[in-house]
């Protein structure tokens, strides 16, 4: 047999008078305003501006980690490569270079000076390597 | 079809004076709503520590918004709607963290003040019948999904009407009624073994 919705309404109806033990709430109110001037005394000063931006990333979803963090890479990589790369030149005077130019002998006198002959005695038409 | 006027707000002239500045009238408003939010969040949470912790940061959140409070909903819907949400999140959370053991809950089960029934304490027989019939029924609101377990928190415990509920959970009576129909099928079947017995 199961019980009615009607029994079952009436024992969650016991639990109406749940409260919290007597003195409770003075208890409660002298915490609730002790963290109201805490948190007032952080937003007024210069912790403020750190404790807001903390709360502005505390609120953030890993989605949207995810997109800043994608966007700051796309920056980064965008600012690498449009940034104007200045030409290194060292400031240190020329050294004149010592070098004369000797003229070269003509084509034909080269052309004497190589030794053409065979390397070794061989037969007519055989080729020794 | 005309719309009936909103009643007003039973709370305006508090709500008028905190936003102006005066913490004593958000002290009577903590007051004043304070026992039913506590009901609410322990019996979502279970345990008094997070239920104490929750309450904070309700009304920490209630006194911080309330320049933007402009009055389209009663206060009482409002700061419903806080607390809803912001233990609809903490819950979301613990479960993620399974941080809280079983033993913790049992531990404030016992505790539960619910559990002493004052009309019955001179017939320690059918107290203790009660006692774990409670027991029992704790045990099947907690495996109740949290929406559901709202639902039922807000109507049969804290007796709110389809439409209250509707408004602070920002959906139709209808989709109210569905779950309460199907949260008390299930809490039927979970007592059914317990009821036997006992009757």
């Amino acid at each position: 047999m199961k019980p009615t919705v009607e029994q079952i309404g009436d024992l969650l109806a016991l639990k109406r008078n749940e409260r919290p033990e007597e003195g409770y709430w003075q208890d409660f109110l002298c915490e609730f305003h002790h963290n109201q001037r805490k948190q007032a005394a952080k937003i007024s000063g210069f912790a403020g501006l750190s404790s807001r931006v903390t709360d502005w990333f505390s609120d953030m979803s890993p989605t949207k980690w995810a997109y800043g963090a994608g966007l700051a890479y796309a920056v980064a990589t965008a600012a690498f490569f449009l940034m104007p790369r200045e030409v290194e030149q060292e400031n240190t005077p020329g050294i004149p270079v010592n070098y004369q130019v000797v003229p070269s002998p003509p084509p034909v006198e080269q052309l004497n000076q190589l030794d053409l002959s065979p390397t070794t005695q061989g037969n007519i038409g055989e080729q020794v390597f | 079809m005309f719309r009936q006027p909103r009643p007003p707000d039973p709370d305006q002239d508090l709500v008028t004076r905190a936003q102006q500045g005066d913490t004593r009238a958000f002290d009577a408003l903590i007051l004043k709503y304070g026992d039913k939010l506590y009901g609410l969040v322990y019996n979502m949470t279970s345990h008094k520590e997070d239920t104490h912790d929750l309450l904070q940061e309700i009304f920490a959140r209630a006194y911080q918004s309330l320049g933007k409070f402009k009055g389209n909903a009663a206060f009482y819907t409002w700061i419903y709607q806080i607390a809803v949400n912001l233990t609809l999140n903490f819950l979301k959370k613990r479960k993620r963290r399974s941080s809280l053991s079983l033993n913790d809950m049992e531990s404030s089960v016992q505790q539960d003040p619910a559990l002493i029934d004052t009309a019955h304490e001179a017939n320690p027989e059918k107290q203790t019948n009660l006692n774990e019939l409670q027991v029992k029924l704790n045990e099947a609101m907690r495996k109740l999904s949290d929406p559901h377990r709202m639902v039922v928190t807000m109507f049969d415990i804290q007796g709110m009407s389809h439409g209250e509920i509707a408004k602070v959970l920002s959906t139709s009576e209808g989709t109210i009624r569905s779950r309460l129909h199907y949260a008390h099928l299930q809490l039927q079947s979970a007592l059914q073994e317990s009821w036997e017995e006992r009757f």
